[in-house]
């Protein structure tokens, strides 16, 4: 009959507790007071004298909490010292019973779960700015939510690992980060973590279970048709089932290294730009070094080993597989039996005269293993490893192969890059068709501009909105060029230092557009810098003096005192 | 038969009885009102509010607020009669009893409003 008022669940569970004490407290006290005012006394004149209910409340009142003040106003009679012995044991009795109660309410776990939740509730409503919601807090999760936190991104996170979200609590990310423990399969658990939230901008399901991910996938795309989801998802199977119902972005790691391994060997420039980019924040530009033609050892034959052999064997490469478990359905014919962490099994792969070998074992100590192993055996190996969890990375980093595939960073990284531009899926796209030697000259210029930590990506768009100031001098038809805006003079420094990647006009999409490039309205343009480039690039659009004086080198009289006396003066470039 | 609810019901009425038994009788006349009722009334209204806490249904939010309205009449009135007869001279003048009279008659409508609440959901209940 009655709808129940949404609201602090565990304040209710704590009263509905707390119902008994309570009642047994006010019946002591009632007793105590009533009884005082029966019993008979003398007042120091010797006249009979009872105390009335106020002096009994308040002989009652210091006597339970254990003060007491002594007989007063005059000395008891035996009758009131007994009553008094009676009082004494009622009221702390009745108290010891409330105190007991509260502190076993404060520990029991339906309580604690209760409250927390109410606490995450609060603080997810309490979010007042643009946020992601991050399912699963592993190393992917945990590597997306440092990188969306430092950029000033708010994220909360959503596990049903205890130990996870623990570690999450002592960290100190840089914006707030809300958390709980709870399974995000279920979609009311993904609606307390703000899924239906105006400000959630986009979901990220890359827990390590591919139906979780898929569950949290479709919840998301139902729930809120606005925000994007992005989805990890390990088998073909998946990501074509997450792709049929317009999952923004799916990764899939397997897929996503066989896509890397093809363009380092066809197009080796083009490989260190995309896989630079494609790695999370502390990505390094790859080693320069060409994965050579002739025979590569594939060690491990598992979905990746699969997958790998299949796009070698399609580039028209000679592969030897070394495999220990020889039943695998579809093992190439001539797969040597073994599990390459030992020379006998590499030698018998003929490591010597092989160009280069993946170690693609399950086993991260098995896959360092067969690396250091064939380096004894032939130095000159190309050396291609799969690192599958995060915990190891300073081993892997010493050992210094020429390639790691880490699942982590390449879904952390692919997600990240998406987010910071929704012009970069193109980007990568246009640059993959031009010749190599494209992508040669501006990963060298990027790495210039940035140092070995990958350049800060940033979309600009030139409207009334995002660059007032620009848009105002376009409307008074001052003609603006991207190196009038980009360079201090003509030919000149770069007043910033940004490489310009991607220019989208209406439909048309310029790639690397020309230093004399103009801007027209409408336009957005990706760009690539230092870190912290797009905070100052923005002040420039935005703020019409500082424009005006990267433009013409003069102040702009501001204030309307000023734009009366002398006019708006006109900017010419 | 539900005997929380009996529990509950018997002190949400005992509470208006007390206070209707202390309400009654001449307004200014210390006489006809005994402070025992008073203070009975003032005690049994306290155990129905505590008995309402932690209910989460609209009705028993109304039926909350309402009891939160009889312990303030009821408190308000026993400051009066305690600050009245201990702490002044003044003693249960005619004008004091009218004054506690009257509070004890505002928690009075709070309290026949609780019962009136009461029956209503038991009569929906039943339904």
């Amino acid at each position: 009959m009655n709808s129940p008022v949404p609201g602090d669940a565990h304040m209710a569970l704590f009263f509905r507790r707390m119902r008994a004490p309570l009642v047994v407290l006010i019946t002591a006290y009632a007793i105590a007071t009533f009884g005082f005012t029966l019993m008979p006394g003398e007042d120091d004149q010797g006249n009979p004298w009872r105390l009335s209910l106020f002096e009994a409340f308040y002989v009652v009142s210091y006597t339970g909490s254990t003060i007491g003040f002594g007989e007063v106003p005059y000395p008891f009679s035996p009758a009131q010292r007994l009553w008094t012995i009676v009082s004494i044991y009622l009221t702390v009795v009745a108290w010891l019973f409330s105190i007991g109660t509260i502190i076993s309410l404060l520990q029991d776990p339906a309580f604690i779960h209760s409250r927390r939740r109410s606490r995450f509730r609060r603080a997810v409503a309490g979010l007042s700015q643009p946020f992601y919601l991050v399912c699963g807090y592993g190393d992917t999760g945990r590597l997306l939510t440092r990188a969306l936190s430092e950029q000033g991104h708010a994220v909360v996170v959503i596990d049903h690992n205890a130990d996870k979200i623990d570690a999450l609590s002592v960290e100190t990310p840089a914006s707030p980060v809300p958390h709980i423990r709870a399974d995000a399969r279920r979609p009311d658990n993904l609606e307390l973590a703000g899924l239906r939230s105006r400000w959630c901008l986009g979901v990220m399901a890359v827990t390590g279970d591919d139906s979780a991910n898929l569950k949290i996938a479709v919840s998301a795309k139902l729930l809120n048709q606005r925000c994007t989801v992005y989805a990890r998802a390990d088998e073909y199977r998946v990501a074509d089932n997450m792709r049929s119902f317009n999952t923004d972005h799916v990764v899939n790691p397997v897929e996503e290294y066989v896509r890397r391994m093809r363009l380092a060997i066809k197009q080796p420039a083009a490989f260190r730009l995309y896989h630079w980019l494609q790695s999370g924040p502390d990505a390094r530009p790859p080693a320069s070094r060409r994965p050579p033609r002739g025979r590569w050892i594939l060690c491990g034959y598992g979905r990746l080993g699969c997958a790998m052999h299949a796009m070698l064997v399609d580039l028209g490469l000679e592969v030897t597989v070394i495999e220990e478990n020889t039943d695998l359905p579809g093992l190439p014919t001539g797969t040597v039996q073994g599990r390459g962490t030992g020379a006998d099994s590499l030698s018998a792969a003929g490591v010597e005269t092989a160009v280069g070998i993946l170690a693609t074992t399950r086993d991260d100590v098995d896959n360092l293993s067969i690396l250091i192993t064939a380096r004894d055996l032939n130095p000159d190996l190309y050396l291609g490893v799969l690192e599958n969890g995060l915990s190891s990375h300073e081993l892997f980093r010493a050992a210094e192969p020429d390639l790691i595939a880490q699942p982590s960073t390449t879904i952390a990284g692919s997600i990240l890059a998406r987010i910071a531009s929704p012009l970069f899926a193109s980007f990568i796209e246009q640059l993959l068709a031009q010749p190599d030697a494209t992508s040669d000259e501006l990963v060298e210029r990027l790495i210039e501009i940035s140092g070995p930590q990958p350049p800060e990506l940033m979309t600009v768009r030139i409207s009334e909105k995002r660059a007032p100031a620009l848009a105002r001098l376009l409307a008074e038809d001052v003609p603006v060029s991207l190196d009038a805006l980009l360079r201090r003079s003509p030919g000149g420094p770069p007043r910033e230092a940004v490489e310009t990647l991607l220019l989208r006009r209406g439909d048309r999409e310029i790639l690397l557009p020309g230093a004399e490039t103009e801007l027209t309205m409408g336009d957005r343009l990706l760009l690539a810098g230092r870190s912290g480039c797009s905070r100052r690039l923005r002040g420039l659009l935005e703020n019409d003096n500082r424009l005006a004086r990267a433009l013409t080198g003069q102040d702009l009289h501001q204030g309307w005192l000023w734009t009366r006396l002398f006019g708006r003066p006109r900017i010419t470039s | 038969m539900n005997m929380s609810k009996v529990v509950f019901g018997f002190f949400v009425l005992l509470a208006l009885t007390l206070n209707f038994g202390f309400f009654i009788g001449e307004i200014d006349n210390p006489d006809h009102h005994n402070v025992y009722e008073l203070f009975a009334a003032l005690v049994v209204g306290l155990i129905a509010t505590v008995m309402k806490l932690g209910e989460r249904s609209q009705m028993s939010a109304m039926l909350l607020a309402s009891s939160l309205v009889v312990d303030l009449h009821l408190i308000a009135a026993a400051l009066v009669w305690a600050i009245a007869v201990h702490m002044t001279d003044a003693g249960l003048t005619p004008a004091v009893m009218a004054t506690i009279v009257s509070l004890s008659g505002g928690a009075l409508l709070a309290n026949l409003l609780s019962v009136v609440l009461l029956t209503m959901e038991t009569a929906g209940y039943s339904r």
